[in-house]
């Protein structure tokens, strides 16, 4: 799938953010007395380079420069775990998370869902989402259906393949569970929020037989999923997923930006951590640079 | 239009919440598109509501109709939604407070119902310990002896004995493994989680990412 | 099948029988195991102890009724220390199921103990969909946000929202949570607005909140049960948490003990499959 960019990407935002400011500043200006936060410049040069560097390594992808992603295991395994399942007969389940579609998790997971109902529509296998909440519902339905045209099987989408079940989590866990046992789906893969009823789910998942794939940003329910799941996505390798998966430059671009921030983060934790052992104005001075904004 | 639409929509309202986290809450213009937008996504929240409903009785209908397998739970799920969607006034009984209907059936059905759901985490986790703990690899032997640590840190008993031991053992695990090596992998997860967010974030505004509505 | 590889491949039900024996163990014989507190729980209780009298806490109902054993103590706790100091509690949610009923059935039974007066001493103010949306508009204006109590009553007729309008005259944020509510309390409000805050959390997430005790953007963390029991035993009043570490104890053993009995079975069936060349 090609993505068709022009060029107004580093024109065009900072024309309306000099445009908003100029129509805060200027029209009622006498009401306020400062307009800008000073308290979160610190959050703004942030802000400044990891767009920078996002925006730079993407201009680097579409201009054709070769860029090296680590083996994310749990993603290889998609396609190989929705073969088995056509192979046994037995359908994919896919939970792209319990939180609202306004959390960046979600988002992710739904991306994701997208690009594993291409592969299931391709193979014909029986895909269920079950969703939580009636935004991720019209979202999924949407994405689902799309990924069915893509791949010339529009006549096979079927409406009820993403479904809302219940809103409150347990309710959720103890149908998703039910249709688990029922059921037997062969693969199992949750991408996104999760909260305590991850354990529920992938001990069931695990107990039903199914090859379970699961990738969430909550670090207190990683544990649950690497003990239960075969392949577990840990915080940021959920939100690489959708640039791993699509294998596109641009979107990989923004992954090499992403890790530049991190290596800027390890050189002032470095630098803080000297500065602040060996020195004492220095450290003081250079703590109150990142003070929370 | 379908496409570009709500990738406008998404660059324009990103950019007037961004733009206004840096400006004075009170900023005229700005700081009322940012306050304006966060009611929208209020009113909306509200009315996504009832998209649900509307689909969980049509699915749930279906099955009823079709006499599919388990069709009377579903009767059940219909009779059960529609009893809790009671609440309609103020009234005592019709209402949504102590002594209503309403507050009867949640207070003694749904909340037991999902207190049990959750307690049934206690056997999971016994499940999954029991399983996953095993001393294969070095690695995992760290992992195993660590968690038998925290898990005897964590209870009145299991502390007093550790105390007994030489060494101040609890101290040992407070100092260096809960507040040391877990919040230092902590750390490293959010600021790693946080970073990937708001790439994805970033995609998603300058509408780059748009798998998400089924497009790219 | 010898024993330790039949012990290995356990059914999974008979761990679910032994946990359940487990639990019914301390109703029939109490044990009463002393709990010592963490520093971060004292350091919780302190930061509370020393909030001037009569100061204006907002008391979060952000967990659900699921973790209501693990949760509902710390609330309870909360609100009978927070009364004793003469404090004003605003109580509110951002979990819609149930939220708000807790929260006014654990500050009207406590408000019972201590003889305070509802609108005067505390104000439930319900739940509003959209918690992002909810915590930045409350930094502006509360009553923006909630026009109404969480029966209805307008908030420019209870006494206490008189001089409560936003944030700036909150004095500390006590919130029990169970969910990711917690971390937009912290990013967005002590973190936007430097409102002093302590966060009651399940055992589960609790590890992921020593990174905020560490960076100071928390006074204190209670996590669980055991911490619930520590705020209990600090306030000097045992209550439910209390009694439950006897249950929490022992099958923290049984766990231990099915993991370290799984290992030697592990080990033993390990070297029997070597030696037989397997």
């Amino acid at each position: 799938m090609q993505i068709k960019h022009k060029s107004t990407i580093g024109k065009l935002p900072a024309g309306l953010f000099v445009l908003f400011l100029f129509l805060s500043e200027s029209v009622y200006a006498q009401e306020v007395n400062s307009v800008f936060r000073d308290d979160r410049i610190n959050a703004l040069i942030t802000m400044v380079l990891f767009s920078a560097a996002v925006l730079l390594f993407t201009r680097w992808a579409r201009q054709g420069k070769p860029l090296f992603l680590r083996k994310i295991a749990g993603l290889d395994a998609v396609e190989e775990a929705v073969g088995r399942a056509t192979e046994m007969g037995r359908p994919v389940l896919f939970i792209p998370g319990i939180d609202d579609l306004d959390q960046i998790e979600t988002i992710a997971g739904i991306s994701i869902l997208g690009r594993v109902a291409q592969i299931t529509a391709r193979y014909e296998t029986p895909l269920m989402v079950p969703v939580r909440h009636p935004l991720v519902l019209a979202a999924g339905q949407e994405v689902v259906q799309q990924a069915y045209i893509y791949v010339g099987k529009g006549d096979a989408y079927d409406k009820d393949t993403v479904r809302y079940v219940a809103g409150e989590q347990f309710a959720f866990a103890a149908t998703v569970n039910g249709y688990m046992m029922r059921e037997r789906p062969a693969t199992n893969i949750y991408m996104g929020a999760f909260f305590a009823e991850s354990l529920l789910l992938a001990e069931t998942g695990n107990a039903a037989g199914s090859i379970q794939i699961a990738g969430t940003g909550r670090p207190e329910q990683l544990p649950f999923f690497v003990a239960a799941c075969d392949y577990t996505l840990m915080g940021e390798e959920l939100f690489a997923a959708s640039a791993y998966l699509s294998h596109e430059p641009v979107m990989m671009g923004g992954l090499k930006g992403q890790d530049l921030m991190k290596v800027l983060i390890v050189i002032l934790i470095l630098l803080g951590v000297l500065l602040t052992t060996f020195t004492t104005d220095i450290g003081v001075v250079f703590k109150s640079w990142f003070k929370a904004v | 239009m379908r496409t570009t639409a709500p990738v406008i929509a998404a660059f324009v309202t990103g950019l007037a919440m961004t733009v206004a986290f840096f400006l004075n809450e009170k900023t005229p213009f700005v700081g009322e598109i940012s306050n304006q937008l966060l009611d929208w996504l209020i009113i909306i929240g509200g009315f996504t509501l009832l998209l649900g409903v509307v689909s969980i009785l049509r699915v749930s209908w279906q099955s009823v109709e079709r006499r599919k397998e388990g069709w009377i739970y579903k009767v059940a799920l219909i009779v059960s939604l529609l009893a809790m969607a009671i609440p309609i006034s103020r009234s005592p009984l019709f209402g949504r407070f102590e002594g209503s209907i309403y507050d009867w059936l949640f207070m003694n059905l749904q909340a037991p119902m999902m207190a049990t759901m959750f307690a049934t985490l206690a056997f999971y986790i016994a499940s999954a310990a029991y399983r996953a703990f095993r001393a294969r690899t070095p690695e995992a032997t760290l992992l195993l002896l660590t968690a038998i640590l925290v898990m005897f840190w964590r209870v009145p008993i299991g502390e007093a004995i550790l105390n007994q031991l030489p060494g101040d053992f609890p101290y040992f695990i407070n100092k260096f493994v809960m507040n040391g090596a877990n919040t230092a992998v902590q750390r490293g997860i959010i600021i790693g989680a946080a970073l990937g967010a708001a790439a994805m974030s970033l995609r998603i505004i300058l509408g780059i990412e748009r798998t998400y509505m089924g497009k790219g | 099948m010898g024993f330790w590889e039949r012990f290995e491949n356990m059914d999974r039900r008979w761990v679910y029988l032994m946990v359940g024996i487990t639990v019914l163990i301390p109703f029939i014989i109490p044990m009463k195991f002393p709990v010592s507190v963490s520093p971060e729980a004292r350091s919780f209780f302190n930061a509370v102890d020393s909030l001037p009298d009569s100061s204006v806490v907002m008391l979060v109902f952000d967990y659900y009724p699921s973790t209501i054993a693990e949760c509902e103590p710390m609330a309870l706790a909360g609100a009978r220390h927070l009364f004793k100091k003469h404090c004003k509690i605003i109580t509110l949610s951002n979990i819609p199921y149930g939220g708000p009923s807790m929260a006014e059935s654990v500050t009207r039974e406590v408000a019972a103990e201590f003889g305070k007066e509802y609108g005067q001493d505390f104000v439930n103010l319900g739940y509003k969909y959209g918690y992002v949306s909810v915590l930045k508009g409350m930094g502006v204006s509360i009553e923006s946000i909630f026009p109404t109590d969480n029966r209805g009553t307008p908030l420019s007729e209870l006494p206490l929202m008189n001089y409560v309008k936003n944030y700036e005259q909150v004095k500390f944020i006590f919130e029990v949570a169970d969910n990711a509510t917690a971390d937009f309390w912290i990013s967005i409000v002590n973190a936007g607005y430097g409102v002093p805050m302590g966060v009651g959390c399940t055992a589960v997430m609790a590890p992921k909140f020593y990174a905020f005790v560490g960076a100071g953007q928390i006074v204190g963390l209670l996590g669980g049960m055991k911490g619930a029991a520590e705020y209990e035993i600090l306030l000097e009043r045992p209550g439910t948490a209390f009694r439950g570490m006897d249950i929490q104890s022992l099958v923290h053993f049984l766990i231990i003990g099915l993991v370290l009995i799984g290992n030697i079975g592990y080990f033993v069936t390990k070297k029997r499959k070597r030696i037989s060349g397997v």
